[in-house]
């Protein structure tokens, strides 16, 4: 399939998500330190400048960005509504973060930045705010006018792709069936290859219940799901392994033999890639035609504007993002 | 309230699998005081089969009868239960034959614990299949155990690594039936076991971390309700029993907090909430404690191994850190390093 690549000379763009939150914090701290790649940033550059100051850092303005001891960082102006205090939500500035998001999708899908990658939102704020807002993945998707992406956390050592995501737990078996479990298995599969470039990338497949079922004996889904839709795509050359019993699909001898481990549900991949993650996990969205990778944190109120936040989930995002515009 | 040295009957396990290969290495590497604490519940066959794989060799005194036993007989006993032949086995299968022995030799040992002859049980792996083979008719050994042992609250097995202990309120449950099960009942009765159970491995004031069920924790009821409606009530209903307990946390936060020691024990909704974090801290060094019986019983987290049976290289160190929890458990004192 000929799919466009977007300009390499383009950059990547960030948004800083939520202004009372730790992104701007995080976008000054980058650039106190060389800079991981070629981006920029959607903001307010205001907000910037006075972030930097609350922390007691280096940023000044200059000439269509602003710049730090790390380098030079072209701003694209998206301005806040209201003023913003570290810390302080205010529903007025949804507005602010909704239009940096519609900013950078729509940039991308011009091709004017090869990837977008989000600091963290404050999703209740902006449904307080009035506005329908289930999260990033939801948003972006939808602008790019996709029905089903795939949200993938992925280190440098580790992928795990989710079939359910924010779902309570009651709700997570019924909602897995043949069709979406074959969609999101494809979507992985294709875009291993597009982005990360696997010729023939192997995925291995959690089954749901203890066990994987135990052959029926602790829950039917694994036979009546997942083994089917397995077979077919198997016979459609998918290399796939499963389903495997979710408590050894993450141990390192099973880890050697896949490329992504795709997990049925939040709390059955999550917490094991955070665990191996040390603070440089990245969230990835499969399934569109854009590159967005985003931080793995949320918007830490308490932190914005101590200088305590750490950056290093947002480097990993950066050098992700980068790493899938090359397809390696 | 320490103890001295505390008689300990460890049974052979599923003689298809490395049990067999795992007792000589057991014993060999006990101190001398712990030697003279132990009767081996097996088939001398067995064991000796296990000498053959290991390499290596055992001196102990062979009984034939249980009033034979002596608990300060100053060297290993060998209580031999003539129920297997290993000869009659393939090593690395399911056998009904070697489902029977682990069931005899079992029952056995849990039959001298209730008469007060041994203080505690260590026993080598058993195969679930094999069990349900020889007709155990219930779940699992646990149950099982449970039912010869006349206990009827409730019981739950706990997994050990490196000080750090898990429990679950439910476990063999289709996924799509965990979120029905759980009521604060049933939560409050799984923190008052852990609690207890801690407490008699010397924990004078277990904390305990309650998992949340939804995705980080249901985020204020947006992803689930059962954090408010169930588990929030039931921490603070054992919390007034005088347990530190406290959550629920999302689950890939709980684990860090107990990993870092902030907590001693977690408290997972369902099965692969607390394996899969358990297996990832550290599977082979893992312990299973039988928690909520009048008898310390543990056994290696790990299973029978059948693709490494007779290779000798199955790795002991599970097995030495149950029987170290056992003893642990039988006198009353914490043992942080299963």
């Amino acid at each position: 399939m000929a799919e466009r690549r977007p300009e390499t000379s383009a950059p990547i763009v960030l948004t800083t998500g939520e202004p009372a939150g730790i992104g701007p914090d995080l976008v000054v701290q980058l650039l106190q330190q060389p800079l991981p790649g070629s981006f920029c940033v959607v903001t307010d550059p205001t907000l910037l400048l006075e972030r930097a100051r609350a922390i007691g850092l280096d940023l000044e303005e200059v000439e269509g960005g602003v710049a730090g001891p790390g380098g030079h960082l072209g701003v694209v102006p998206v301005l806040l509504r209201a003023p913003c205090s570290p810390g302080r939500l205010d529903t007025a500035n949804a507005g602010h973060v909704l239009e940096m998001l519609t900013h950078a999708v729509e940039g991308c899908l011009a091709g004017r930045y090869t990837a977008m990658v989000t600091g963290p939102v404050q999703k209740s704020l902006i449904n307080d705010a009035g506005h329908v807002f289930t999260g990033h993945t939801e948003f972006i998707a939808e602008r790019c006018g996709i029905e089903q992406p795939v949200m993938m956390l992925a280190t440098d050592a580790m992928r795990v792709a989710l079939v359910t995501c924010h779902l309570p737990l009651a709700e997570v078996a019924v909602s897995i069936t043949q069709e979406t479990l074959a969609a999101v298995l494809r979507i992985v599969a294709h875009d291993m290859s597009r982005w990360f470039g696997f010729n023939a990338p192997v995925l291995g497949v959690c089954g749901l219940n203890p066990h994987a079922g135990e052959s029926g004996h602790l829950g039917t889904e694994e036979i009546e799901v997942i083994d089917p839709v397995i077979s077919k795509l198997r016979s459609e050359g998918l290399e796939l392994v499963g389903p495997l019993p979710a408590d050894t699909a993450f141990t390192a001898r099973q880890l050697a033999d896949l490329d992504v481990v795709v997990a049925m549900y939040h709390d059955q991949g999550l917490p094991v890639i955070k665990h191996h993650g040390f603070g440089e996990v990245v969230n990835i969205t499969l399934g569109l035609p854009i590159v967005r990778t985003s931080v793995d944190h949320g918007t830490a109120l308490d932190l914005a504007g101590s200088g305590r936040a750490e950056v290093s989930s947002l480097r990993a995002a950066i050098r992700m993002a980068e790493r899938m515009t090359r397809g390696i | 309230m320490s103890k001295g040295q505390p008689f300990i009957g460890i049974v052979q396990g599923d003689a298809c699998g490395i049990g067999p290969e795992l007792l000589p290495k057991l014993l060999q590497g006990l101190e001398e005081n712990e030697k003279n604490r132990v009767l081996v519940i097996s088939d001398r066959r067995v064991l000796e089969a296990g000498c053959v794989v290991s390499g290596l060799e055992i001196s102990c005194k062979a009984l034939h009868e249980r009033a034979a036993i002596d608990p300060h007989c100053g060297e290993i006993q060998l209580l031999d239960v003539p129920c297997l032949d290993p000869a009659g086995i393939v090593p690395g299968t399911v056998s009904a034959d070697a489902g029977r022995a682990v069931l005899e030799t079992f029952g056995l040992a849990i039959d001298l614990a209730k008469a007060g002859t041994v203080d505690g049980i260590c026993f080598m792996p058993f195969n679930k299949a094999a069990m349900h083979l020889a007709g155990i008719g219930v779940e699992d050994e646990l149950t099982w155990a449970k039912a010869r042992l006349g206990v009827t609250s409730r019981a739950s097995e706990f997994n050990v690594i490196d000080g750090m202990w898990n429990a679950r309120v439910t476990s063999h449950v289709p996924l799509k039936d965990v979120a029905g099960r759980l009521t604060i009942e049933l939560i409050v009765e799984a923190i008052v076991l852990a609690d207890q159970t801690l407490k008699r491995a010397g924990y004078a004031n277990p904390r305990i971390a309650v998992a949340a069920l939804n995705p980080h924790a249901g985020d204020g009821g947006a992803i689930g309700k059962e954090e408010i409606d169930t588990i929030a009530p039931a921490v603070e209903k054992a919390a007034l029993q005088e347990i530190e307990v406290h959550g629920p946390f999302p689950s890939d936060t709980l684990y860090l907090k107990v990993r870092d020691g902030q907590y001693d024990c977690a408290l997972s909704m369902y099965h692969d909430q607390g394996q899969i974090a358990i297996k990832l801290l550290g599977f082979d060094q893992g312990v299973s404690v039988l928690g909520g019986l009048p008898v310390p019983i543990t056994t290696p987290a790990h299973g029978t191994a059948f693709d490494i049976v007779g290779t000798n290289t199955a790795n002991v160190r599970a097995a030495r850190n149950a029987f170290r929890m056992v003893v642990a458990m039988a006198q009353g004192r914490a043992h942080r390093h299963a």
